[in-house]
């Protein structure tokens, strides 16, 4: 199976405090791999160095590798822009630019120098049709976007992330500010992404990981305890950590 | 005390203080309003401030019959001109022309002061003062009139009624009118603001999006809001021996609206930049984080997303500036001056409205209609631009929510 990304010997410290504590994962194309763990367990700074979003922290050191297609993406000559072009993120809070659906999402083809209005429109079309918000949005596409709702808004961030033709979507626990009909309108449109996507989701819901997910990783405390197809970590997990975070005993 | 009492007190204090308030500024506007508002006219905002004298004579020069339906003031029936009695706004009384009926000979007035202007023809039209007439009576002797001989109107116009031949009158233009000192506010405004809003805003956004917390930038930032509390004549002086220089290199050669300009843009970065920065502050990461995140650039990132949420903050900015530049005095009697000119230019002196004010109250006599008067139009002028600026910061961020 296709790695996309193969993270070895990651440690990632906040000034004295470790952070995250030698993660060795790799991650596979076009599937839903999910991250879930306590609060504070590294899950959500783990998946925000694979687009190096962490860079934005001061005091964040990272050492270790990341490879994508092969390339370290911590080297010094690695264009960041470049990479989250290719690795989309959507947030825990929806987060739309206080702008019209349409800028939204031509935002980012726009900073990468895309002009041309007919191609613009065409992204706007294809990727509000990804995100299943065309037929509720086509005819007040230059409206605010602050004027949807909590799901729609965390709908249009996917679609301005699919605007950008990533390879993958890093998904930091995107329903958890929603109520559960956004939640499973959410769930569904990443079990048709995943047939273009490479999706990684921070979940805090169990449930959520057992129904969308391929692979999922545990992590505890900065450790990533255990990392397996979904069905083994749900139904035969191998380590005792493991069995009782799923099965409630703590977290 | 039972709580019951004490809360009372608290409120009553905080309702007393607050009527307080509304009490001093509506006090502060009711008497500058009924003071000032017999003096505010089309004419006090057209004129020029200085009047220009004319020794002026008849062309055609002879009496005929004119008749006025309208005129309030005294006519002359033979020389076709009515008059009226004035006060100007620095209490001097005037005899003014009212009206000047058609094919009258005071139509048609060329100057007799020797010189570039001799035999032309001067332009008068109703408004003009009388200052003197000569002129020759029905029995054939000279004779004067006009408010030299503390004539009014009526007695100037018999007079003319009495003058069969007019030698020369002495004229002068309306003045007394702010007109130049509007426009040189106005430039002054527009010169502080274009030197001072882009680095404003500049120095804000390093301050706050690229600057780290070094000592170097908390010493900036300490500096920046030590800057707000210093003077502003002590500024006047700095703007005097420091941009001078630069002033001098536009053609100036001492007191100029450029170097009143450039010295209001440094008075006014201080309170620039602490609105701008405010409003950066108040811009949400996660916003930040939507946009890095979609591979934008972080200057994209700033210009984009950021700066236009804060276009709240910069147009209290620039309020807030045009409020100040309006309002000072002590920073410009030194760096514009308080020479009124009636067409200023940007690299010679002029004076402000606030400057006007302080010239006029520290005269041997003080003025206080004609302050009030230009305390109303500041207060108009403050008005509009508000009104104006906030138009443009409703189109400007448009399509920003």
């Amino acid at each position: 199976m296709d790695t996309c990304f193969d993270v070895k010997n990651l440690n990632l410290y906040y000034g004295e405090k470790q952070a995250l504590k030698n993660i060795n994962i790799d991650l596979y194309k076009n599937k839903v791999t999910a991250f879930i763990g306590p609060s504070g367990c590294g899950k959500s700074t783990f998946l925000r160095c694979l687009n190096r979003m962490n860079d934005l922290i001061e005091n964040c050191k990272i050492e270790g590798t990341i490879l994508k297609d092969g390339v370290n993406i911590y080297e010094p000559k690695t264009d960041v822009v470049e990479l989250r072009t290719k690795v989309g993120m959507v947030f825990q809070k929806p987060n739309p630019f206080p702008m019209s659906i349409y800028e939204n999402i031509v935002y980012g083809p726009k900073c990468h120098g895309l002009k041309n209005k007919a191609e613009l429109n065409q992204i706007v079309e294809k990727s509000l049709k990804q995100a299943a918000l065309w037929d509720e949005v086509h005819d007040r596409l230059h409206e605010s976007a602050l004027g949807l709702s909590g799901g729609q808004q965390q709908r249009l961030c996917i679609a301005r992330a699919i605007a950008m033709q990533p390879e993958v979507i890093l998904m930091d626990e995107p329903t958890s500010a929603l109520d559960p009909i956004a939640t499973s309108k959410i769930e569904e449109l990443i079990e048709t992404l995943k047939k273009d996507y490479t999706i990684i989701i921070v979940t805090h819901s169990m449930q959520q990981a057992s129904r969308v997910s391929d692979y999922t990783a545990f992590f505890l405390l900065g450790d990533m305890v255990e990392y397996d197809t979904t069905s083994v970590i749900f139904q035969n997990p191998k380590d005792k950590r493991t069995e009782d975070y799923i099965t409630g005993r703590f977290g | 005390m039972s709580r019951e009492v004490k809360d009372n007190i608290l409120n009553g204090i905080t309702y007393l203080c607050a009527f307080l308030g509304v009490l001093f500024l509506g006090s502060i506007l009711v008497y500058v309003v009924t003071n000032g508002i017999k003096l505010i006219n089309f004419d006090l905002l057209k004129n020029d401030y200085w009047s220009q004298n004319y020794l002026v004579a008849v062309t055609d020069n002879e009496p005929k019959e004119f008749t006025c339906d309208s005129c309030n003031g005294y006519f002359s029936t033979k020389w076709g001109v009515s008059f009226t009695d004035e006060v100007t706004s620095h209490k001097e009384s005037v005899i003014t022309i009212e009206y000047i009926a058609p094919g009258s000979p005071f139509e048609n007035l060329t100057s007799l002061t020797a010189g570039d202007l001799y035999g032309t023809q001067i332009p008068v039209d109703e408004g003009y003062t009388i200052e003197k007439l000569d002129y020759i009576d029905s029995e054939g002797n000279a004779a004067i009139g006009g408010k030299i001989l503390k004539q009014d109107a009526k007695a100037l116009q018999e007079s003319l009624d009495d003058a069969s031949e007019i030698t020369s009158i002495y004229i002068q233009s309306p003045g007394e009118g702010i007109r130049g000192s509007l426009i040189a506010t106005l430039y002054l405004i527009l010169i502080s603001l274009v030197i001072s809003l882009p680095i404003g805003i500049a120095s804000a956004i390093y301050l706050n999006e690229y600057a780290d917390k070094s000592r170097i930038n908390r010493l900036i930032r300490q500096g920046i809001e030590t800057l707000t509390g210093v003077p502003s004549i002590v500024y006047g002086l700095m703007g005097v021996s420091v941009l001078f220089p630069v002033t001098t290199v536009f053609g100036a050669t001492g007191t100029s609206i450029l170097l009143g300009g450039l010295t209001m843009a440094i008075i006014l970065l201080p309170t620039i930049i602490r609105s701008v920065e405010e409003a950066l502050i108040v811009v949400p990461q996660s916003l930040r984080d939507a946009s890095l995140s979609l591979g934008a650039t972080k200057s994209q990132t700033i210009f984009k997303v950021v700066l236009p949420c804060c276009m709240n903050g910069i147009l209290t900015g620039v309020l807030l500036s045009i409020g100040r530049v309006i309002g000072e005095s002590a920073a410009l009697i030194y760096t514009m001056g308080t020479f009124i000119s009636d067409n200023p230019v940007v690299n010679g002196p002029a004076t402000s409205l606030s400057l006007m004010i302080w010239s006029f109250m520290s005269a041997e006599q003080p003025n206080f209609e004609l302050a009030c008067a230009i305390s109303i139009i500041i207060l108009a002028v403050v008005l509009v631009l508000n009104i104006i600026v906030k138009i443009v910061g409703k189109k400007l961020s448009k399509n920003f929510v």
